[in-house]
């Protein structure tokens, strides 16, 4: 008995050894920097000067004359809405057409997969930029067909965000992935009952596959929603928030407010409130999985 | 087990107090001793020096590849001569270079020797960030005898000697001759006025399809609208700050309708055309390239440009028609400041007076900063036949545009880089067709003076 606890000790230390390098960057980088940003919203801090106590006036400020706030707002929703729902879907498209039986697939999977490797860095978006931008490939290809454009799709503030968002889409390589494990897993007696009870395709796929999916659906849905309130890199690299801030993400707005207007204190409340409005998300979407999310094991 | 999860969190949280006090103590620290600061640092260095004891000095700057590397040259010819001097060098473009100065002033880390804009010098001199250079001037490490009284008080604010003037300059056109002459138009002369501006464009852009003049830092910035305001008679921002500084929305209006009607005739590159030729760089900019006539920039544009294309000139911008206010200024160029946070003040001083005075510096630099301050080198410089063309006629037109100079204006008030986005968008609305100048204007007055008297309480 004493033994036992002895060796479950020495296991737990080992555990925390190896935790540790974790564990200090967790503490240092976030921990501690995410409590002191809870104290710099209460203040008017702006980098350089000793932060001064103001109460809750950075976040009536957002709230009542903040209007580049709500501009930068409705383009996050604007974009988490239109690109969620696009890349679950292409990831799952790819997902099917990956989990047949073929020669390549090892080596369509890593194709795949590689725009999510380097899709989020700066190199992708530049590359990006010239694509769409003025002068840029597809306006040149399009003029090639008789279509002149008057402004690039970059620099149109009505389609500039559509650009963006299909960027995004183009980075489906992690959701795919997890589609594709659950969709193994799937197990093919479901399959062959179905084909034995002469189910088409299509009737196969939404009333087996989806339902079988939905938890796989519900865990890639929080994950993506979360990532896409944090798009940063598209909008500061490829658009700078423009046209006319049509690009303008919450987070590329929090960044110039923090780093180039000095606005740190107000920067720090604008941080939290998005913590707040993801959280209130992530949890309607947990109360709906009863709804629409299957787990096989309940039930039983 | 369970005490060792208590230790271990116990040890956690002591941690990160230990952390957050260093954190807050290190602030407090710094304003409470500024003042001692100052003579120790002082002190320190002059021991430092004889003794030859090695420092090392964090020096960062704001350029182009061209200023990197003659830059680090001079470092290293500096080093030469004072062997126990190193530096730690940080160069960096334009972009960023500001959002990473503050946060290195934020955690106590700004570099000893920063390059200073006059954008920012405010808000750094506000906050108490930098060093006063005053008593190193007083004691004569710093020698400012050749450097004019108004330029080199630039860098005072609130009595305090924030930053040592390195150039001056002031407001440009730039342009290519031979655009010029393609399109069968007269080189212009300070004489010209705005309208002859537009006509020129215009005539440009029908007979040779190419821009008149690109919109390059016409409305990203406020540098040509603070010209353009000043040929009113009055200026950009209040004398307190804390509004804007004229008082007619049209003044705005008219800037507006000129430029929107030389987008829309095709003159000059729209919003969307812009951000494609920013992204070129401006080496590789129309006007370098031949494919632009006019571009909006400051005294040492030919001069910089010379190593891509050795044919540009420059003229000062044109004036208003019916109006003899002088809309000009000599602006500071760049400043070097001393980190208050710094321990090696004297010999950072030292640096800077090398820099600002030594001949064999500017046989390096060759004026790519801008007209070097000191009335001394500037005479060495033209003597000296090492000159090229573009970089004579810069200096000379010096003593020749003084005239056409009025007053400096004060240093741009706190949450500038806020007016100027604000300035941006309300004049990109009007480009792209959005709103009326008239609407515009208005609204960037709303919106100015909010962020104005909330950044200067």
């Amino acid at each position: 008995m004493k033994n036992k606890s002895m060796f479950k000790r020495v296991d737990n230390v080992t555990g925390y050894v190896l935790l540790a390098p974790w564990l200090v960057g967790f503490v240092g980088m976030w921990l501690i920097p995410a409590f002191i940003s809870i104290y710099y919203s209460f203040t008017n801090f702006n980098l350089l000067n000793t932060p001064e106590f103001v109460g809750f006036a950075n976040y009536v400020r957002a709230f009542t004359q903040d209007k580049t706030f709500v501009k930068a707002l409705t383009v996050t929703f604007l974009y988490v809405l239109a690109l969620v729902p696009l890349r679950l879907i292409f990831a799952l498209f790819v997902a099917m057409l990956l989990n047949k039986k073929h020669k390549c697939l090892g080596l369509y999977r890593t194709l795949y997969y590689v725009p999510s490797i380097i899709g989020g860095s700066i190199a992708v978006s530049i590359v990006w930029k010239q694509i769409f931008g003025n002068k840029g490939v597809v306006m040149t290809l399009l003029s090639l067909v008789g279509i002149e454009q008057k402004t690039s799709f970059l620099g149109n503030p009505k389609t500039a965000l559509a650009v963006i968002v299909l960027m995004g889409v183009w980075q489906f390589g992690s959701s795919m992935l997890i589609f594709l494990s659950a969709l193994k897993q799937i197990p093919n007696s479901l399959y062959e009952s179905a084909m034995v009870d002469g189910s088409g395709q299509v009737n196969t796929f939404f009333k087996i596959t989806l339902p079988m999916l939905t938890p796989t659906i519900f865990f890639n849905l929080i994950l993506q929603i979360i990532n896409g309130f944090r798009v940063f890199t598209e909008s500061y690299v490829i658009t700078d928030g423009g046209p006319l801030d049509s690009t303008l993400s919450y987070v590329l707005y929090l960044y110039r407010r923090a780093f180039t207007y000095f606005d740190m204190g107000y920067s720090c409340a604008l941080a939290w409130i998005l913590v707040a409005i993801i959280a209130v998300f992530t949890v309607i979407i947990f109360k709906t999985q009863n709804n629409w999310v299957y787990y096989e094991s309940e039930g039983k | 087990m369970k005490k060792s999860m208590k230790r271990l969190t116990a040890l956690g949280m002591a941690a990160a107090m230990a952390l957050s006090m260093t954190g807050c103590g290190g602030k407090t620290e710094d304003t409470a001793t500024a003042g001692s600061t100052d003579t120790t640092a002082a002190g320190n260095g002059g021991t430092a020096e004889s003794a030859g004891e090695p420092v090392t000095l964090k020096i960062t700057w704001w350029g182009g590849q061209s200023r990197h590397d003659y830059t680090q040259k001079l470092l290293d010819v500096y080093t030469e001569s004072h062997p126990n001097v190193t530096f730690e060098a940080i160069p960096s473009g334009w972009d960023g270079y500001f959002e990473k100065l503050a946060t290195q002033a934020a955690s106590g880390s700004m570099p000893d020797i920063v390059q200073m804009d006059y954008l920012y010098i405010s808000t750094y001199a506000k906050n108490d960030s930098l060093a006063d250079l005053q008593p190193y001037i007083d004691d004569g490490t710093i020698d400012v005898s050749g450097i004019d009284e108004n330029l080199l008080n630039s860098g005072k604010i609130d009595g305090k000697m924030n930053g040592l003037v390195l150039t001056s300059s002031y407001a440009a056109m730039g342009y290519n001759p031979d655009v010029l002459t393609e399109a069968g138009v007269e080189m212009p002369d300070s004489s010209w006025t705005w309208d002859d501006f537009s006509d020129i464009c215009k005539t440009v852009k029908d007979k040779t399809g190419k821009y008149g003049s690109l919109a390059y830092g016409v409305v990203d910035d406020t540098n040509l609208f603070k010209y353009w305001v000043r040929q009113y008679g009055t200026e950009l921002f209040a004398e307190d700050n804390k509004s804007l500084g004229y008082e007619d929305d049209q003044v705005y209006v008219d800037y507006l309708n000129m430029w929107n009607g030389l987008i829309e005739a095709g003159a000059v590159p729209n919003p969307d055309e812009h951000a494609q030729i920013q992204a070129l760089g401006q080496e590789a900019g129309p006007v370098v390239t031949g494919d632009g006539a006019f571009i909006f920039e400051w005294n040492n544009y030919a001069s910089k440009m010379s190593g891509v294309n050795a044919g540009l000139k420059e003229v000062t911008p044109p004036q208003k028609a019916d109006s003899d206010s002088k809309g000009l200024w000599m602006k500071p160029g760049m400043f070097f400041s001393v980190a208050e946070t710094s321990t090696v003040k004297k010999e950072a001083a030292e640096f800077i007076d090398w820099f600002i005075n030594s001949e064999e510096v500017n046989d390096i630099i060759m004026a790519e900063r801008g007209t070097p301050v000191s009335a001394d080198i500037r005479d060495y410089m033209v003597n000296s036949g090492k000159l090229t063309d573009q970089q004579k006629a810069m200096f000379e037109a010096v003593n020749a545009d003084q005239a056409l100079c009025g007053t400096t204006p004060a240093p741009d008030p706190a949450g500038i880089s806020e007016v100027n986005e604000a300035f941006k968008n309300t004049a990109y609305e009007v480009f792209y067709g959005q709103t009326t100048p008239e609407e515009a204007a208005a609204r960037f007055r709303t919106q100015a003076d909010e962020i104005l008297a909330r950044n200067n309480e």
